[in-house]
């Protein structure tokens, strides 16, 4: 049976990502859902240009290319300005990457989500900033290489947990999605459209070039992340209720980084040792939602 | 648009703002490997010896088209409702779907849509080629001669099959107990090869020396006459009076005798007749017991059968044989000689050799002979290998004669004696013969290895015919090519039957209907190897647009002009209906567009 996505798609073919992109995946999911009532504030990443250089455009919604520490701030003056006008129906969304959301852009989000303004604020996760050459991020997980962590140098600190750092704001909605879950991925932005104040979605995006994959597999290792709890599938709402939605019977991790460049140099000791972290965070996970 | 008023104190912002869509970027000239929709083959329709397109079966049941399905198995088979009920599915045994959780349950599935049919008297949409001027005599209107009779029908010829009973059927109506092939099946299978407008001859009993004349009124003759006669056990004492054939006593039933059989029956063989035999002896009230000269294992009989006669009470004696029979006061006093284990044979087979002089005695009331049954005239027997003859998979064509070409086929041509193989033996017998008549004798063992399943040793009509089925590729889908992560584990149904209790006193059909709702059920666990269900994962999937929906029977086709070649598609489809192979200059369209 077909997966359920709606039909309609706001994107023109011909568009610059790499081939087998998550992230294009990612956002032509996320348009399918929200409709083309909306105004995308785009902080600097690899999604700037998947956009369109001037004068080309791949999106057929309006799109507004900012700074890139800017996401929540601009959003926060693009939604008081159509309040103003008194258009209440085009939903504010800021599309940034990881780089502009965990670390840069951070501050700007808190202060947008902590006034509890009314935009959605997407966060595709490709673990790194890609778009200026693979240098670390915050979200770059543990054991991975990146052009700033190279060789033995590989990166030594967990990823952040951004969902609980934005939960901790108590913001109306929060939530995971991946783009190979798409029926979930797009029942959690019909149900974010629906709400006021701030949404936060964390969506896992595939980035074959940056973490050395072929691009075929570029679903496949998204899927992985999902059954081995390394990425799982979660909303919140309110900043205390939790929903698990999708709960792998046991998830073994090594094979999902055996499938990447990035994870090469790891030791068995070494994937032991992510795989008692991973297990750690699920346990707490599962605490908080009462499981 | 029209110019909107900006209030003259507020400084209008100057954005730049992008007017064209990047569109114009012919992404398709950044590919190396270059993705294509291509069909593959399943490897339960490489096993079905009728060729069955099992995967496209499962595919539109499970979409509630049971006609269309229906209509599928009718293009390769004629006899949906008998192998629905008897046929001993090889299929399932190498079912994708076994190594993941439980093989799909296509028998049943298959008579699930022979009874949907006959319940709704669908009329098959199937028509026959332009007509052909040669004429074709079939002896024997069993499964193999109809079947060739239908094939040939169906390729445009005039077939008469002369049956020496008053009905057709042959083993199907004479030889298999109700309870497992009811009479109505039968009926409706035979009639729809009656529709398709094959001659049915009745009570013509055919001599050798038909065949001397058959060339002044038919271009050729198809022989599947079938073993009829039993095997002869060579002992002492079987030819006493009260010895029973157990083929013989089978067809007693068919015709409508019931006799009572109080008392221990000892049935001698393994294979499907003596279980059948077996279990018949049970419903008029005997207590039958099995004896076999090798293990349980090696029996002949489909294991299915040899469960289900254990489960109503049939004994098994293995590892004797019997060395004598005497009358002792009406009863018979059986000698069983036993048996010892020597080694196994290349398939696994015990081979066997008395065990000293270790022997015991049993006193029964009646002893069924089963042991394999032969041809009952020497003419049908097929010719070897020589000069104007070709030995084909499943039928053999002899052309020496310089009038009709005789053909054979049936029981007598197949390793394995089942009613699928003698639809395999009559399908391909069609086939040749038509090759043989269009385009000669050398050409016919290479075309007829043209339209094989697969890898396998059996014919489609549909690939003969050059029907969608022809542009697959031969590739047999293996396991590990699909993408087991789109299925979730799911029970395979059980097929519903009669209570034991219930089963024991009557001949009716052992298997109950299956439900529509239960068929829809079962056939989503079919992963359809290596055909597109139009599923649309390679559509949604696809970062770059580049699948674009259709009125083909594709659905949808790939614009190469902005394919980047990731592969996603590929890998997400769940079936292995698609393929990455490298891209060539010439091939990409985008390349030569973009020039770059
Ligand atoms: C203030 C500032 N610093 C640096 C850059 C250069 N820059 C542009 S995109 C980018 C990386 C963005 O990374 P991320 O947010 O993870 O998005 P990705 O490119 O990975 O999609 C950087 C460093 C910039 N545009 N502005
Ligand atoms: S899963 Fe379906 S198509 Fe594949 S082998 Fe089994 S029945 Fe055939
Ligand atoms: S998913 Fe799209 S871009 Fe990738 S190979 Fe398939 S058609 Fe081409
Ligand atoms: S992904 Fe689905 S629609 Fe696409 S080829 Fe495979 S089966 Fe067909
Ligand atoms: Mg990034």
């Amino acid at each position: 049976m077909p997966l359920n996505v709606p039909e309609q798609d706001y994107m023109y073919p011909g568009h610059v990502a790499c081939p087998g992109c998550g992230a294009a995946i990612a956002m032509r999911f996320f348009l399918k859902a929200m409709g083309e009532k909306i105004i995308i504030v785009l902080p600097a990443c690899c999604w700037s240009i998947i956009a369109g250089a001037y004068p080309q455009m791949s999106l057929k919604v309006p799109v507004i290319h900012t700074a890139f520490e800017t996401g929540g701030s601009v959003a926060s003056g693009v939604r008081a300005a159509l309040d103003m006008k008194g258009d209440t129906g085009t939903t504010v969304v800021t599309w940034a990457g990881d780089g502009g959301t965990f670390d840069i852009g951070f501050q700007a989000l808190s202060g947008a989500v902590e006034r509890n303004e009314n935009f959605i604020y997407v966060c595709y996760d490709n673990e790194a900033y890609m778009n200026t050459g693979i240098q670390r991020s915050s979200s770059t997980p543990y054991g991975a290489w990146t052009t700033t962590t190279p060789g033995r140098s590989w990166k030594r600190m967990r990823k952040k947990n951004i969902v609980e750092a934005l939960v901790a704001h108590r913001i109306p909605y929060a939530a995971t999605a991946s783009i190979a879950f798409p029926e979930d991925l797009v029942r959690k932005v019909e149900k974010a459209k629906d709400i006021k104040g701030s949404r936060f979605l964390h969506v896992y995006a595939t980035c074959p070039t940056g973490w050395r994959i072929p691009s075929e597999i570029s679903i496949k290792i998204a899927r992985m992340a999902v059954q081995n709890n390394i990425f799982p599938l979660y909303e919140v709402e309110d900043g205390v209720k939790y929903t698990i939605n999708y709960k792998p019977k046991e998830f073994p991790v090594r094979e999902y980084f055996k499938l990447q460049g990035r994870f090469k140099h790891l030791t068995e000791g070494d994937l032991a040792e992510i795989q008692e972290m991973v297990n750690e965070d699920w346990e707490l996970l599962l605490k908080k939602a009462g499981d | 648009m029209t110019e909107k008023k900006v209030p003259s104190k507020v400084t209008p912002l100057f954005f730049a703002r992008s007017y064209l869509s990047t569109e114009d970027n012919k992404t398709g000239s950044w590919r190396f490997l270059r993705p294509r929709y291509e069909e593959k083959t399943a490897p339960c329709s490489v096993a079905c010896p009728a060729g069955e397109d099992i995967g496209r079966i499962e595919a539109l049941t499970n979409q509630g088209m049971f006609k269309e399905a229906w209509e599928t198995i009718l293009r390769e088979n004629p006899f949906p409702g008998v192998c629905g009920s008897v046929c001993y599915h090889p299929c399932e045994a190498v079912c994708n779907r076994g190594e993941f959780d439980e093989a799909v349950a296509i028998n049943a599935m298959e008579r699930f849509l022979a009874d949907t049919a006959r319940k709704n008297e669908f009329k098959p949409f199937l028509t026959n080629l332009s007509a052909k001027k040669e004429k074709i005599a079939v002896v024997g209107g069993g499964p193999s001669g109809l079947s060739a009779a239908y094939f040939l029908t169906l390729l445009g010829y005039n077939c008469d099959v002369f049956e020496a009973e008053t009905e057709p059927g042959g083993v199907l109506r004479w030889g298999i107990p109700q309870y497992r092939l009811p009479l109505p099946v039968l009926e409706r299978d035979i009639s729809l090869i009656k529709d398709q407008g094959v001659q049915i001859k009745t009570g013509i009993h055919i001599s050798k020396e038909f065949l001397k004349e058959a060339g002044e009124s038919y271009n050729a003759v198809f022989i599947g006459c079938g073993y009829s006669r039993s095997r002869e056990l060579e002992i002492p004492g079987e030819d006493l009076k009260g010895i029973k054939d157990g083929l013989a006593f089978l067809n007693r039933i068919r015709h409508g005798e019931k006799p009572r059989l109080d008392g221990l029956s000892v049935i001698i063989g393994g294979g499907n007749t003596a279980i059948d035999v077996a279990r018949s002896v049970v419903r008029l009230g005997g207590t039958p017991l099995i004896a076999y000269r090798r293990r349980k294992q090696d029996m002949p009989a489909f294991s299915e059968e040899i469960e289900l006669a254990l489960d109503e009470g049939v004994v098994l004696k293995e590892l004797v044989i019997p060395v004598s029979v005497v009358p002792d006061k009406g009863d018979y006093i059986v000698t069983l000689h036993y048996m010892r284990i020597m080694g196994e044979d290349d398939r696994g087979r015990a081979l066997v050799e008395p065990d000293g002089n270790k022997t015991e005695e049993m006193r029964v009331k009646n002893v069924f002979k089963a042991i394999g049954e032969e041809t009952a005239e020497s003419w049908c027997v097929p010719p070897h290998k020589g000069e104007g003859v070709v030995t084909l998979n499943n039928s053999t064509l002899d052309c020496r004669t310089g009038s009709a070409v005789l053909v054979f086929g049936g029981d007598l041509t197949n390793e394995i004696k089942s009613v699928v193989h003698a639809v395999a033996s009559g399908k391909e017998a069609a086939i040749a013969l038509d090759i043989l008549f269009r385009e000669g004798l050398d050409t016919v063992e290479s075309k007829i290895r043209d339209c094989l399943v697969g890898n396998g040793s059996f014919c489609s009509m549909e690939i003969y015919m050059k029907g969608p089925r022809f542009d697959r590729s031969s590739h047999v889908v293996s396991y590990s090519e699909i993408n087991a992560d789109y299925f979730y584990l799911s029970q395979r149904i059980t097929q519903p039957r009669l209570l034991r209790e219930e089963r024991l006193a009557t001949f009716d059909e052992v298997n109950l209907k299956v439900s529509a709702s239960m068929a829809i059920k079962e056939t989503e666990r079919c992963f359809n190897c290596g055909l597109c269900n139009q599923c649309d994962n390679c559509y949604l999937f696809c970062p770059d647009l580049s699948i674009v929906r259709d009125k083909t029977p594709q659905g949808r086709h790939i614009n190469y002009d902005y394919c980047k070649g990731c592969g996603i598609c590929v890998v997400e489809c769940p079936r292995n209906a698609m393929i990455l192979e490298e891209e060539t200059n010439e091939e990409s369209a985008g390349r030569e567009s973009c020039g770059s």
